[in-house]
């Protein structure tokens, strides 16, 4: 099964230099996020990967080997402002884009309207691009980057611009291509979505890749800290040597261990003191690795 | 016992449409031919487009009434009643004898009357459309509010012919003895002069269909170009195809009909122009009409890479008015040097591309150019075709997926891709 990778790749547009050294892999049979803000590069790797844009060093490898035309040609892509042709018949666009993916002419058709069927536009077939509702372009749009079977999936913001429905919609197929062994990129400012969809991260900042990996791993790599709910008011923790203290509100604590057997000493204060509530490890969310990562 | 092995593919399940088979599309294979898959999109939306539609329509419906005019002109005949009293009878009825023979749109009959009277309430009651009547120096033709041209020009020949024939007979000679010598005839050294007006306005008229298709084919290319640009399209098509294909396809399509349109033009102004007048000298201008198809495709083709280039340089439709600027520049250019070039400027100017896919198969309608020239120019825009085209596909490429507003030709060419 094919993976896409690339090493160092880097591309510079005047002074600036908008994709610096970079390194990422994306695995089949899962969703592979790509985050960062706006300006971090997501859509002109995207393009490299994509071979829409020529990197200026760097290569982009499909199964260990350097990725051609034709391994691209069966790719399915988004790029991150939509294009159909607004006056053309939806049902024929597909065909077309279907057919320029090198599907003989009877395919086409057939797939086109098997997707057509699946998303609920059979009857819009003969309708023009241009009066369909944006959720229903977006669709077709992401029919045309299905409709081949590609053999990975390259995706620019995907979600954005979606209602919830069609957000969940848009997930599950990812999430059943990723399933059939599809290596599927995706780029996405919304964090929450990626945290949910993804099982593997890349967190791009000013052109370089900052993290990498899964999302647990890279939840895990970030500080570890602990919640203590006690009965009575929880201030006197700032006084336990070998914690510090993140945050008190009221009888609840935030804090991290700086030295090992910190907790002990903590939970026998605390059971001194009065009854324990709760006592758990914390995990940050995403958002917080993210800030973290990206600062 | 042997045992034959099945082959391998038929134990293989057929893979269902819905369930893709990642790393082995068994239904797609590598393109051919790209290029014609794009020519085939661009005539098939342009076929059902209803602008295109009704400009053809409306362009041979221009043609088609043209000629029928020109027809029915020759169809129609003009017929005249003639009034004479009694004694004028006889000159009248010289004129319907030989109107016909004089004109052949005019026909005259002829109606006795027996006084002047009776001329004239004729002529009151519309029953005549002249009296002829003769006076102490001469005739007269005399309408009631006008005389025709043509019947008073029929009149005036037959009228000063017998009133010369009679005189001379006087005389006691002939009219042939007194016309003897006195004939002025009109002649050019080269070809004839009817023919060269007729070429000169089939030349017009095809100069004038080449300066339409350029600008209209063109501008809905470069229309194009920039529509797939400005959706970003092209993004995704580039991913698919060498976007030097895609440029070929966009020429190609555009180009055949271009051509097209205009050899069915062509064809239905030939095919109604031979049941008028003009039919006997179409024989003379048929080798012309097939050095203008040549060269109109060859021309089409480097004028529609120009527009390609134009639409690829502007990233909105907005943009394309400058960005195409020169190109119409140089289509004007070429439609009034047709008009207005003649001599050296002409001969010169029908070597030099893209000028020359009009002036030369115009130098050859009008019979200036000899048997090799068209070929040598024709060789000429090829070679400059093949230049043009390698120079566009490089522009077109580098400026296609810059989106960040006008682009100039310098920053295209130098781009990095």
């Amino acid at each position: 099964m094919g993976h896409i990778e690339t090493r160092g790749l880097t591309r510079t547009f005047g002074d600036v230099r908008a994709v610096d050294g970079v390194d990422l892999v994306v695995r089949p049979g899962g969703l592979t996020g790509f985050v960062g803000g706006n300006g971090a590069g997501k859509t002109t790797t995207m393009r490299m990967v994509m071979g829409v844009l020529r990197p200026d060093a760097g290569e982009v490898l499909w199964d260990d080997r350097p990725m051609t035309a034709a391994d691209r040609q069966q790719f399915g892509y988004m790029p991150e402002e939509r294009g159909l042709y607004p006056k053309q018949k939806i049902a024929d666009q597909l065909s077309y884009f279907g057919r320029l993916s090198g599907m003989p002419a009877a395919a086409a058709r057939g797939s086109v309207a098997e997707h057509l069927e699946r998303f609920g536009l059979t009857d819009r077939a003969n309708d023009r691009v241009e009066t369909l509702s944006l959720g229903n372009q977006q669709r077709v749009q992401i029919i045309a980057a299905l409709l081949h079977e590609p053999t990975a999936l390259v995706l620019d913001e995907p979600f954005s611009g979606l209602d919830p429905a069609a957000v969940d919609a848009m997930a599950d197929i990812l999430r059943d291509r990723a399933a059939s062994g599809v290596p599927v990129l995706f780029s996405s400012h919304q964090l929450d979505l990626v945290e949910r969809l993804c099982d593997r991260l890349v967190v791009l900042a000013r052109g370089r890749v900052v993290a990498q990996g899964s999302v647990e791993s890279l939840r895990a790599g970030g500080p570890t800290r602990y919640r203590i709910v006690t009965e009575g008011d929880a201030g006197w923790v700032r006084d336990v040597r070998g914690i510090h203290v993140h945050d008190v509100d009221g009888s609840t604590a935030l804090l991290e261990l700086l030295t090992d057997g910190a907790d002990q000493a903590l939970l026998r204060e605390a059971v001194a003191r009065g009854a324990v509530r709760e006592f758990t490890k914390v995990v940050p969310p995403l958002s917080e690795v993210y800030r973290e990562v990206t600062a | 016992m042997t045992t034959t092995r099945q082959p391998e593919r038929s134990i293989e399940p057929r893979a269902p449409i819905d369930s893709p088979q990642p790393g082995e599309p068994g239904h797609t294979t590598p393109l051919r031919h790209p290029w014609a898959l794009v020519a085939r999109r661009e005539i098939a939306t342009k076929l059902v487009d209803r602008t295109f539609l009704l400009g053809t329509f409306v362009t041979i419906a221009i043609i088609a009434g043209f000629v029928l005019i020109q027809a029915v002109m020759v169809q129609r005949g003009n017929d005249y009643r003639l009034v004479s009293t009694s004694s004028d009878v006889a000159m009248a009825r010289s004129v319907a004898e030989r109107a016909t023979g004089l004109d052949d749109a005019v026909r005259v009959t002829v109606q006795d009357v027996p006084d002047e009277a009776g001329a004239r309430d004729a002529l009151e009651q519309e029953t005549a459309d002249a009296w002829l009547v003769s006076g102490d120096d001469g005739w007269r033709i005399v309408g009631q509010d006008e005389v025709s041209s043509d019947l008073e020009a029929v009149a005036t020949t037959v009228v000063r012919e017998e009133t010369i024939e009679a005189n001379a007979q006087a005389a006691g000679t002939t009219v042939e003895v007194l016309t003897r010598g006195a004939v002025l005839e009109t002649e050019v050294l080269v070809g004839d002069l009817e023919q060269r007006d007729f070429a000169a306005a089939m030349g017009f008229a095809l100069a004038f269909l080449f300066y339409l298709a350029s600008v209209g084919f063109g501008a809905a290319l470069a229309g194009s170009v920039v529509e797939e640009k400005e959706s970003r399209i092209v993004e995704i098509i580039a991913t698919k195809i060498p976007v030097r294909q895609l440029l070929a396809g966009k020429v190609a399509g555009n180009t055949a009909l271009a051509v097209l349109q205009m050899a069915l033009y062509g064809v239905i102004g030939v095919v109604g122009l031979s049941f008028t007048s003009y039919g006997a000298l179409l024989p003379t201008v048929t080798g012309a009409l097939g050095w203008f198809l040549v060269f109109f495709l060859v021309g089409f083709l480097v004028i529609a890479c120009l527009w390609a280039v134009a639409g690829a340089l502007a990233s909105r439709n907005e943009d394309l008015q400058s960005t195409s600027m020169p190109i119409t520049m140089v289509l004007l250019g070429i439609f009034f040097g047709s008009l207005f070039l003649d001599g050296t400027a002409q001969t010169v100017f029908s070597y030099v591309p893209p000028a020359s896919a009009v002036l030369m198969p115009l130098r050859v309608l009008d019979g200036s150019a000899a048997w090799w020239e068209p070929f040598v120019s024709l060789a000429i825009l090829l070679v400059a075709a093949g230049l043009v085209v390698l120079v566009a596909e490089r522009l077109y490429r580098r400026s296609l997926l810059q989106t960040q507003g006008r682009i100039s030709m310098r920053q295209a060419w130098s781009a990095p891709e």
